[in-house]
């Protein structure tokens, strides 16, 4: 069923003034529960705004937020609840460390929460785990580590606060690919695990063909597209037209259909492709017919 | 390309703090020569020591030991005058990753203008260099709008164009399009291209992007402050065991073809490109 959704949303900066920019332009959307959706879009579509739009951190200019069926704005006291049933990771979110320690950092929601000590340090550890950060590392400064791990205490911060639903703004932005396999996986088996439900917004196409289950792109303030991977990835001319594109490995693909090679395009990851090249063609690997 | 140096950089070594508080090297025994016109591709994992020698050429750092001539100055020299300094910071110019560390002032066309006009050029001039280089980076429709209200990749455009109309011989990128779409990824990598081939702007790009490395005549990696590959990006990329080892990636084609390789293929180990590798397998198969 659908977990948040948003109806006819309107978002304008800076109303009243010259500078008055409208992010978001009626958009109606919906975000299932239980999966991994990603949000795509060219760079200033409106994405970020809409993340800030689920858990209540901007207020829609017109049309209503739903969580769980529920309007959020209905009673406008009750939006911090909202926030911890909502977790919003930022981008870059290792530049709001700000605790002593590794694990009074994870420790800060829950703690604000009002859990009980014992609930709090159950979750600092699942969370920990989840991100991939060692023990070793609970008693260090934040600022001692390096980006790629200040990043996943950032993370483990929003996740120790047991959202229902987990936004995540470009969380692998500037890693290296192990690191972006890391704290993308973990993500994943989060997802699993609590059968949550996750957005991530992301600028990687190859990213998003491996860990999302669903996508939404997003063009000048509206959604243009919903749909699985294969539905999405398949249209290749109007994700250009978006100013996004497919993963290298399809356009791969196209590329060798279009020399007259009768391969189907609408695969997105490398192991997908080797098992339909070798499926296709087993002479292949006997060195092909030269 | 000819065969002057631009950067030679000598038995560099650097770490942090000083004495008894130095940390463990960050960079150990460097030795590396860029020439003229070169573009350079410098990959390594998180953490390698790769941002931290484009901060040394910078001078935003300076070396343990060790030396870094940049156009014929040595930039390392404790004597090292400010007009000296000037002179270097003026010749490379530096695009970071955060493009809102980089934004100064409240209209785009006047932060583009800041950097020319702290070289004392004069004003005809600024304005000629201020919508050429908006135009190079596809930004002119914005140059009255406020920078804060652009988008990341927006904003990127907008730094790289500042540091374009300072018309440095040098611009290194500190990944520079980390924060980009596609598209914008593509127009700012057409960009570099340009500044490098047209305008013979020597480039060095620090990027975790392997498809833009490929577009390098060199590729460089650092590995726990060490150079342990250097060559075409066809010699690098071959070593998809050694990259993968190092916590790298290869590009999707690389990779596929190293593991249909795998699979008791003999497929050339050093395709990059998606063209390539169709032209390959077509060849095989039809």
């Amino acid at each position: 069923m659908s977990k948040l959704s948003l109806e006819n949303v309107t978002y304008r900066y800076s109303v009243g003034t010259p500078f008055c920019k409208t992010a978001l332009d009626g958009v109606s959307v919906s975000f299932e529960e239980n999966r991994v959706i990603g949000l795509i879009g060219h760079t200033g579509c409106g994405k970020s705004t809409l993340v800030q739009m689920l858990n209540g951190l901007l207020k829609p200019t017109e049309g209503r937020v739903f969580l769980d069926g529920k309007d959020i704005w209905e009673n406008p006291k009750e939006i911090s609840a909202v926030r911890y049933r909502v977790g919003l990771v930022f981008q870059y979110p290792e530049y709001q460390l700000f605790e002593e320690t590794v694990r009074q950092d994870i420790a800060f929601g829950p703690t604000n929460m009002g859990l009980p000590q014992e609930e709090i340090d159950r979750r600092v550890e699942e969370a920990a785990l989840f991100v991939g950060l060692e023990k070793e590392t609970f008693d260090q400064s934040p600022f001692e580590l390096s980006g790629g791990q200040k990043r996943r205490v950032a993370i483990a911060g929003v996740i120790a606060m047991g959202p229902e639903v987990l936004i995540l703004d470009e969380p692998a932005a500037g890693l290296d690919p192990m690191g972006r396999e890391e704290i993308l996986g973990g993500v994943r088996s989060f997802q699993k695990e609590k059968k949550s439900t996750v957005i991530i917004v992301s600028h990687s196409m190859e990213d998003m063909a491996s860990y999302a289950d669903e996508l939404v792109v997003m063009d000048h303030g509206k959604v243009a597209r919903t749909g699985s991977c294969r539905d999405i990835f398949s249209d290749r001319d109007s994700l250009l037209g978006y100013g996004l594109d497919v993963p290298q490995i399809t356009r791969f693909l196209i590329e060798l259909n279009a020399l007259g090679v009768p391969v189907r395009t609408d695969l997105f990851t490398v192991e997908d492709v080797r098992k339909e090249l070798l499926r296709l063609y087993p002479s292949l690997a006997k060195g092909g017919k030269r | 390309m000819n065969n002057d140096p631009f950067i030679k950089i000598e038995n560099l070594n650097f770490a942090y703090g000083s004495g008894d508080e130095m940390s463990r090297p960050i960079l150990k025994n460097i030795n590396l020569t860029v020439e003229k016109g070169s573009f350079v591709a410098v990959l390594g994992h998180n953490g390698s020591g790769k941002s931290t020698l484009a901060k040394l050429l910078n001078m935003i750092e300076s070396p343990v030991s060790g030396k870094i001539t940049i156009a014929g100055m040595d930039i390392t020299d404790p004597e090292m005058t400010e007009e000296m300094m000037i002179e270097i910071r003026r010749k490379i110019g530096m695009v970071f990753q955060d493009p809102d560390d980089q934004l100064v002032a409240t209209i785009v066309e006047e932060d583009v203008a800041f950097g020319p006009e702290n070289l004392g050029i004069e004003p005809k001039e600024i304005r000629r260099r201020v919508d050429e280089a908006l135009k190079t980076v596809g930004m002119e429709q914005y140059a009255t709008h406020a920078p804060h209200q652009l988008s990341g990749g927006q904003k990127q455009r907008i730094a790289i164009a500042g540091i374009i109309a300072m018309m440095p011989e040098c611009i290194i990128f500190d990944e520079s399009t980390a924060m980009l779409d596609p598209t914008g990824r593509k127009d700012v990598m057409d960009t570099i291209l340009r500044l490098n081939k047209e305008h013979g702007i020597t480039v060095m790009t620090i990027t975790h992007n392997m498809e833009e490395a490929v577009y390098a005549d060199r590729v460089i990696v650092i590995n726990e402050g060490e150079i342990v590959l250097d060559g075409t990006p066809k010699e690098v990329f071959g070593n998809v065991e050694k990259l993968h080892s190092f916590g790298l990636d290869v590009p999707q084609v690389t990779e596929l073809f190293y593991e249909l390789n795998l699979s008791k293929c003999r497929l050339p180990s050093d395709v990059l490109t998606e063209k390539e590798g169709a032209d390959v397998i077509a060849r095989m198969v039809l």
